[in-house]
């Protein structure tokens, strides 16, 4: 025994395969619509790889930015080295030059007393 | 046996007594009178590009017969001529430290000097004086007279604390240096031989004969230098312990002046 009832369902089935397939048949069919979309979906893969590619070139040309606190270390450090290096060029004219020996032996001669 | 050690030890106690206090006459004398003629005098310390040359009259020699009786064993030596003329040798050897040796001839009938030397402490002629001719009669020498010093010791002690001064050596006489140099000048002695220390806003270079170092003064930086016929070692070791200054009270002896003592 079937299932269905044979009264009920004929005409009726009939009908919805048709519709059915005239469905799929439009569905099947490339149209406009589907190149356009196609295409939209193809440039932004197109797209999505090239911004990958770069991000993984730049990655590897460029290290990973440093930490605020290193780069901070590293300008004092220079800046110190530069004063440093400023004092070591300008001290010997902020600072007189030693008098020669002969200037203290003035001195002495003077204490010796007249004649010598 | 023991009279005869104290009786010994008695006539050397005597005799280097008296042998002072010949010199000491001597010396007395020849601040009014003095011998003329002609004169080499030879320096080797402080070192000079012609250290010998010829003059009319011995040099002077700022001695301080307290100060020497003190510092210096006197020994009379052998009868010696100088320039023709019979005189007497007095040794001079300091009782302590490193201090340079002198010997003295004196004239044995005027009793004024006729020749000095001076010799560091290894033997080293430092300086010499002596007649070469003597002229046949004496000349009066003006009398200077020199102004105590009181209280210099104590004012250099806090002046310049950590100042060891080399044995034997006291401050005698300090003045201003010269406006365009700064700072000031102290003169030390130990009767005969004399050292310069000085206070002043620049270094000086090491050299045979001068010691410095830098301290901390009121005004900023400035530099004590040590300047005498002392060994090195014995200069920079006054010096060791100096570590700033205050001129303040150096400044009531600004003035120029020469103590005796």
């Amino acid at each position: 025994m079937s299932q269905f009832e044979p009264d009920m369902i004929g005409p009726e089935r009939n009908a919805s395969d048709a519709e059915l397939d005239a469905l799929f048949a439009a569905a099947r069919a490339p149209n406009e619509t589907d190149a356009g979309a196609a295409e939209r979906f193809l440039a932004g893969h197109r797209a999505r790889l090239a911004q990958t590619q770069a991000t993984q070139v730049q990655a590897i040309a460029a290290p990973a930015p440093r930490p605020l606190w290193v780069n901070r270390t590293l300008v004092t450090a220079l800046a110190s080295a530069a004063v440093i290096a400023g004092i070591s060029v300008l001290r010997p004219t902020l600072m007189p030059a030693d008098l020669p020996a002969s200037a203290a032996y003035a001195v002495y001669q003077d204490a010796l007393g007249e004649g010598w | 046996m023991r009279r005869v050690l104290l009786l010994g030890l008695l006539f050397v106690g005597t005799a280097q007594a008296t042998d002072a206090d010949d010199l000491a006459a001597a010396l007395k004398k020849a601040r009014q009178w003095t011998a003329r003629g002609q004169v080499e005098v030879s320096v080797f310390f402080p070192p000079r590009t012609t250290p010998t040359r010829t003059t009319n009259a011995l040099p002077a020699v700022p001695f301080r017969p307290a100060l020497l009786a003190r510092n210096f064993t006197v020994t009379r030596g052998d009868s010696e001529a100088v320039a023709g003329r019979p005189s007497t040798r007095f040794d001079l050897t300091p009782k302590q430290g490193a201090a340079a040796r002198w010997s003295l001839w004196i004239d044995r009938e005027w009793n004024v000097p006729l020749a000095f030397e001076e010799r560091m402490p290894d033997g080293t002629l430092a300086r010499r004086a002596a007649f070469l001719k003597v002229n046949g009669a004496l000349a009066r020498v003006p009398v200077q007279a020199v102004p105590p010093v009181v209280g210099l010791s104590a004012v250099l002690k806090a002046a310049l604390p950590g100042l060891r001064l080399p044995a034997g050596f006291t401050p005698v006489a300090a003045k201003a240096r010269a406006e365009g140099q700064g700072g000031t000048e102290i003169t030390l002695s130990d009767g005969v031989n004399v050292l310069a220390l000085i206070v002043a806003p620049r270094n000086v270079r090491p050299a045979v004969g001068v010691a410095s170092v830098r301290v901390a003064g009121s005004g900023g930086v400035r530099f004590v230098w040590l300047v005498g016929n002392l060994p090195d070692a014995a200069l920079k070791t006054a010096l060791a312990n100096v570590r700033q200054v205050d001129e303040a009270g150096l400044g009531t002896f600004a003035a120029p002046v020469d103590a005796g003592r």
